[in-house]
Order: structure tokens, then C-alpha cells, then sequence
């Protein structure tokens, strides 16, 4: 999942592979940053908006909302890794990651 | 996310990359901004000012212990709307402090395994 070093390229050149690994990287942090934004605003933040700052509850919520998305992130990545390695040794057809 | 494996060039490039995307996202975030804050804030249609409803707060008299079971008007529209905006730049900004630090304990981690 995350970027290494790969591929060969020349030297002041443009390594079109690696370029393109690290932008997907990108997207992806970008989108799991997105939908946490989105959760933890539904799961926290009254939509009354009686004013403009967050007060103590909401940002403890904030803190602990980000935390447990980043909990379930591991535990389904953990599961998936699980399921992946029992598919894959069952047989070969089995999706990979 | 290490960039310090690559070139000056691929550098440069990622940098343009990352600066169209950055664009891109704040037009994103910008749009559902409006949709949300509108959508919660914007329930009266009975004229097309934003701060159509005035609303009048009395001091509440406390000797009334009354007051505090009473339900309490929700803020005018224009109001609602400079909160709304306020609140979720600050959470966004709150969320991205919390998520870089997860960040890089997800990263180191992904990068021992």
C-alpha cells in the first residue's frame, strides 16, 4: 500500500510507473481524508449551529471519531489480508490485493 | 508518502500534480459546503431575503425557571449560514491535524510490514 522505490529510471528522467503509484497513494489519502471529514461532521456536530466555534464536546468527539475510523481502517485492512491469504491458498482464482 | 526516492523532475511533476488536485479538492469542498450549510440552514421560504426571520431574545428571567425547558429559536438563516461555514472550516481543519498524526503511525506501519 504504501510507495517504494521502484522501477528504473534515467536518471533526471521521468519514471512514469513511480509517478503514477505515488498519485494513486495520493487519491487514496485524499478520499479516506474526505469521507472522514464527512462522518465525523455527521457523527459530532449538531446541525443547529447555534455558533461559529466547536466547543469541548464536539472536539473530543472529533479526536475520538478519527481515532476509531483509523481503527476499523486496520481491522478490515487486517481482515481483507485474512480473507485475501485463505482464498489464496484454498486455491489460485481468488482475488488479491 | 515519500517523495525524496525521486528525481528533481518527478519531484516537480508531483508537485504540479498534487497543486491541481489541492484546486480540484477545494472546489469540491467548497460546493458541498454550500449544499450543506443551505440545507440546513434554509428551511424558510416565505421570503427571498437570507435574514427574512427576525427573532427577538429576551434575558431570560431567571426567577422563570421556565425559560430553560423552553424550546429555544433557532438562530436567523444568515447567522446559521456564517456558523455552519465557520464550524466546518474548523472541524476540517481539527480532523486534519488528528489524521496527520494517524497518518504517519499508518504509514511507518504499513512501511515495517
Amino acid at each position: 500500500m504504501s510507495f517504494l522505490g521502484r522501477g528504473s529510471a534515467p536518471a533526471g528522467g521521468i519514471n512514469q510507473e513511480r509517478v503514477e503509484m505515488a498519485t494513486q497513494e495520493l487519491d487514496m489519502i485524499t478520499d479516506i481524508f474526505n469521507r472522514i471529514v464527512s462522518s465525523c461532521h455527521a457523527k459530532c456536530i449538531s446541525t443547529r449551529y447555534a455558533e461559529g466555534d466547536l466547543n469541548k464536546g464536539e472536539s473530543v468527539c472529533i479526536d475520538r471519531c478519527v481515532a476509531k475510523f483509523f481503527e476499523v481502517n486496520k481491522k478490515v485492512g487486517e481482515k481483507m489480508q485474512a480473507v485475501g491469504a485463505a482464498a489464496g491458498s484454498a486455491g489460485p482464482g481468488g482475488f488479491s490485493l | 508518502m515519500d517523495f525524496s526516492a525521486m528525481s528533481p523532475a518527478e519531484q516537480a511533476h508531483m508537485n504540479r500534480i498534487i497543486e491541481r488536485k489541492q484546486m480540484q479538492d477545494f472546489m469540491r469542498m467548497y460546493s458541498s459546503l454550500v449544499e450543506r450549510c443551505f440545507n440546513s440552514c434554509c428551511n424558510d421560504f416565505t421570503s427571498k431575503a437570507l435574514s427574512s426571520k427576525e427573532v427577538h431574545f429576551y434575558p431570560p428571567n431567571l426567577r422563570d425557571r421556565s425559560v430553560l425547558t423552553k424550546p429555544i429559536a433557532p438562530p436567523p438563516q444568515e447567522q446559521c449560514v456564517l456558523n455552519c461555514t465557520d464550524k466546518f472550516l474548523k472541524h476540517s481543519e481539527r480532523v486534519g491535524a488528528r489524521f496527520a498524526e494517524h497518518n504517519a503511525e499508518m504509514m511507518g506501519a504499513n512501511m515495517n510490514k
